[in-house]
C-alpha cells in the first residue's frame, strides 16, 4: 500500500487537487429553472474569503504602484503647468466666474425640477451623493472586466451602487471588501444595464460582449435607430438613474440569432480601458450641498441686480419716449374708455355692452406742415375765392398725389383747378 | 539510475525563498495593474508564464501542481467568476511543464518558447471545457485573442527566464 502512494505519489496529488476544485465549483455554480447553470448572486463565506485574501495580498502593492504613477505624472504636469500659470489663471478665474453663474441658474433649474418632480410623483432625482474614487487594479483577464476601487465598506460604499463618470457610466460595485471594492464594468458579459435610446425612444438591456464592445441586445428591428443616436440610461434597472449619459450609437447590426432583432453597438462616452477617478452614487436623495446653497444665495442676488438694471433701462426709454415726438397723440382718447377707468366700467354694468370698434391711431399735428401734411388742404365746402389755396402744380401723367393729399372734388373741378406755378416756386419745392 | 538521479538532482533549480514569495506576487498584481495601462494590448498572463517557469526549474509535479493551483485561485479571486476556474486550468499546467522538464532539456530557449506557447494554449482550452462543460455556463470565446496571449507569454517567457535564472542559487 505505501508503495502505491509512493509510486503514483504525483497523479495522486493531482487528482486530490482536481477533485477539490472541481466540488468547490460545484458549490458557487446553482441551476436556474429554465435548466441553465449560473454563479450564485452572492459569494459564500469561503470564497467571499479567499476573495478578501486575494484582495488584501494584491491590493498594497497595487495601491503603491498607483500611487506611484500619479506622483511621478502629478509631478511632471506641476512642472508643465509653471509656465504660463499667470494667463492661464486669469482665463481660469474668468470660466470659474461664469461656471459660477451658470451652475448657480442650473441648481435653481435642478430645483425647480424636483418640485415638479414631486408634483409629478416621480422617483427619480436630479442630485445625487457621489464618493470619488481611484481605480487601482482589474482582474487581469478580459473574460471578467472587473476593477477595484481603493474605498470599500468603511468609506460607506454597498453592492449595487452605481459608479460613473463625468463623461458617463462605468458600472456598479459587485463586491465590498473593507478597504477595497469590485466594480463590474457594463461591458462585461454578465453585465446589464436598462437604457433608452434619446430620439427613438427605444429602451433595452445594454450588455457587453467577448471583446468588450458594449450592445444593447434584443432590440426589434428598427429602421430608425441610426448611429450616432444618443443613449441614455433608463432608471428601470434600480442601479442606475435616469437620464445619465451612456454613449452613442456606432453601429446597428443584425441579431446572429434571429432575424427580426438587431444589436445596437454602443460606443460609450466613459473611457472604459483608461478609468482612473470614478464616482460612485451613494445616495440618490436631493442634497444640497453648503457650496450649492451659497451658489444659489448668490444667484438669487444675481437676479435680483439684473432685476434691478432693467428696471433701470425701462425707466430711462420712458423717460425718452416722452421726450421724443412721437407718432400717436398723449391726448387723443383711449381706444375703450371703460378700461381706462374700471371705477366706471364697474358703475355702468347695467347698461347692455356695446362691442368696442376699433379706432384707428390719430396722426398728431406736423410740426412744420406741408401740402402733404393732413388737413393742410381744405375742404371744398370751405373753400373761397379769396381764400384759395397756393396753386398747385400740373400733375403730369402718371404722377401720383401724396396719399394724405385732399383729392379734388369730382363734381367741382373748376372751384379746385389749380393755377399753374412760376418756375421759381416749382425749384424751390424741389428744393425745399 | 543513480546517473539519472544524480543527474535530476543537479539540474533542479532552487531559488531564495523570497524569490517562491515575491515572483508570484509580483507576476499578480502586475497582471492586475498593466491591463488597466495597456488596455486591450494586454495579451499575456504573466501567472501562468510563472507557473511555468518554476514548475520547468523544479522538476517536481507536486510543486508544480500546487504552484499552479495556487496561482490560479489567486487569478479567480480577483475576478467576478467561479474560483477554481483557472485554478484547474492552471493545476494542469503546472504538472504538465513539470513533468515534461524532468524528460527533456529545458535549459534550451527554443524549447521553452515553444512549451510556452502551446501549454497557454492548453490552460485556454481546460479554461474554457470547465466552463462551458462542467459548469454548463455560457461563456463568449475568441481563439483568436487566446492565439495572441500565447504569443504573448511566449516572447514574455523569452525575456523573462534569463532574467530568473540569475536569482537562482548556485553552489
Amino acid at each position: 500500500m505505501e508503495s502505491f502512494f509512493t509510486r503514483y505519489r504525483n497523479i495522486l496529488v493531482l487528482l486530490a487537487i482536481l477533485l477539490a476544485q472541481i466540488v468547490g465549483l460545484a458549490v458557487q455554480v446553482r441551476r436556474t429553472g429554465d435548466g441553465r447553470s449560473t454563479l450564485a448572486p452572492q459569494d459564500g463565506p469561503g470564497v467571499r474569503l479567499i476573495r478578501l485574501w486575494a484582495q488584501d495580498l494584491v491590493a498594497p502593492p497595487e495601491w503603491v504602484i498607483h500611487s506611484a504613477k500619479l506622483g511621478t505624472i502629478g509631478l511632471w504636469q506641476n512642472y508643465l503647468d509653471l509656465r504660463h500659470v499667470r494667463e492661464q489663471n486669469q482665463d481660469l478665474q474668468k470660466t470659474v466666474d461664469r461656471l459660477h453663474l451658470e451652475q448657480a441658474s442650473l441648481l435653481e433649474d435642478a430645483r425647480q425640477g424636483q418640485r415638479l418632480q414631486t408634483l409629478l410623483g416621480f422617483q427619480q432625482k436630479y442630485i445625487y451623493t457621489t464618493l470619488p474614487a481611484q481605480a487601482i487594479g482589474s482582474s487581469g483577464s478580459d473574460q471578467s472586466r472587473v476593477f477595484y476601487l481603493d474605498k470599500g465598506s468603511n468609506d460607506g460604499l454597498k453592492p449595487d451602487m452605481a459608479v460613473i463618470t463625468a463623461d458617463g457610466i462605468v458600472g456598479k460595485v459587485r463586491d465590498v471588501f473593507p478597504r477595497t471594492a469590485q466594480v463590474l464594468m457594463i461591458n462585461d458579459q454578465t453585465s446589464g444595464a436598462g437604457v433608452i435610446l434619446e430620439t427613438t425612444r427605444t429602451r433595452g438591456i445594454l450588455r457587453g460582449n467577448a471583446i468588450g464592445r458594449l450592445q444593447i441586445v434584443g432590440i426589434m428591428a428598427d429602421q430608425r435607430i441610426q448611429p450616432g443616436e444618443k443613449v441614455f440610461t433608463a432608471g428601470g434597472d434600480l442601479i442606475f438613474p435616469r437620464g445619465l449619459p451612456v454613449g452613442v450609437v456606432d453601429k446597428v447590426v443584425r441579431d446572429p440569432d434571429s432575424d427580426s432583432f438587431i444589436d445596437v453597438v454602443v460606443k460609450p462616452y466613459a473611457h472604459l480601458d483608461r478609468l482612473d477617478e470614478v464616482l460612485v452614487i451613494t445616495s440618490i436623495e436631493p442634497r444640497f450641498s453648503p457650496e450649492m446653497q451659497q451658489d444659489l444665495a448668490t444667484s438669487e442676488e444675481l437676479k435680483g441686480a439684473e432685476a434691478e438694471a432693467i428696471k433701470q433701462q425701462q425707466k430711462a426709454s420712458q423717460i425718452m419716449s416722452e421726450r421724443l415726438p412721437g407718432l400717436t397723440d398723449p391726448k387723443a382718447p383711449t381706444a375703450n374708455p371703460a378700461a381706462a377707468q374700471p371705477g366706471q366700467a364697474q358703475g355702468q354694468q347695467a347698461t347692455p355692452a356695446v362691442p368696442a370698434q376699433p379706432q384707428a391711431p390719430r396722426l398728431m399735428p406736423a410740426l412744420h406742415p406741408d401740402r402733404y401734411s393732413p388737413k393742410a388742404a381744405q375742404p371744398t365746402s370751405e373753400s373761397k375765392p379769396e381764400s384759395r389755396p397756393e396753386p398747385k402744380p400740373e400733375l403730369k401723367p402718371g404722377q401720383q398725389t401724396a396719399p394724405h393729399a385732399a383729392r379734388p372734388a369730382l363734381t367741382k373741378p373748376a372751384v379746385t383747378k389749380p393755377a399753374k406755378a412760376s418756375p421759381e416756386q416749382t425749384e424751390k419745392r424741389r428744393n425745399p | 539510475m543513480l546517473g539519472a538521479d544524480f543527474r535530476h538532482d543537479r539540474e533542479i533549480r532552487r531559488y531564495p525563498i523570497l524569490v517562491y514569495a515575491l515572483i508570484p506576487l509580483a507576476a499578480l498584481v502586475l497582471q492586475a495593474w498593466l491591463p488597466r495601462v495597456l488596455g486591450p494590448y494586454a495579451l499575456f498572463d504573466l501567472p501562468l508564464v510563472i507557473t511555468v517557469y518554476f514548475a520547468l526549474g523544479r522538476r517536481s509535479p507536486i510543486q508544480g501542481t500546487i504552484m499552479g493551483v495556487v496561482m490560479g485561485i489567486f487569478e479567480d479571486a480577483l475576478s467576478h467568476h467561479a474560483i477554481g476556474v483557472n485554478g484547474i486550468a492552471k493545476t494542469m499546467v503546472g504538472f504538465i511543464a513539470a513533468s515534461v522538464g524532468v524528460r527533456i532539456d529545458v535549459e534550451n530557449h527554443t524549447i521553452r518558447l515553444i512549451l510556452n506557447f502551446l501549454l497557454s494554449l492548453l490552460s485556454s482550452a481546460i479554461y474554457v471545457f470547465t466552463y462551458r462543460v462542467l459548469l454548463g455556463m455560457d461563456l463568449e470565446w475568441r481563439w483568436f485573442a487566446e492565439l495572441f496571449r500565447a504569443i504573448g507569454n511566449s516572447l514574455i517567457a523569452m525575456v523573462l527566464f534569463p532574467l530568473l535564472d540569475r536569482l537562482e542559487i548556485r553552489d
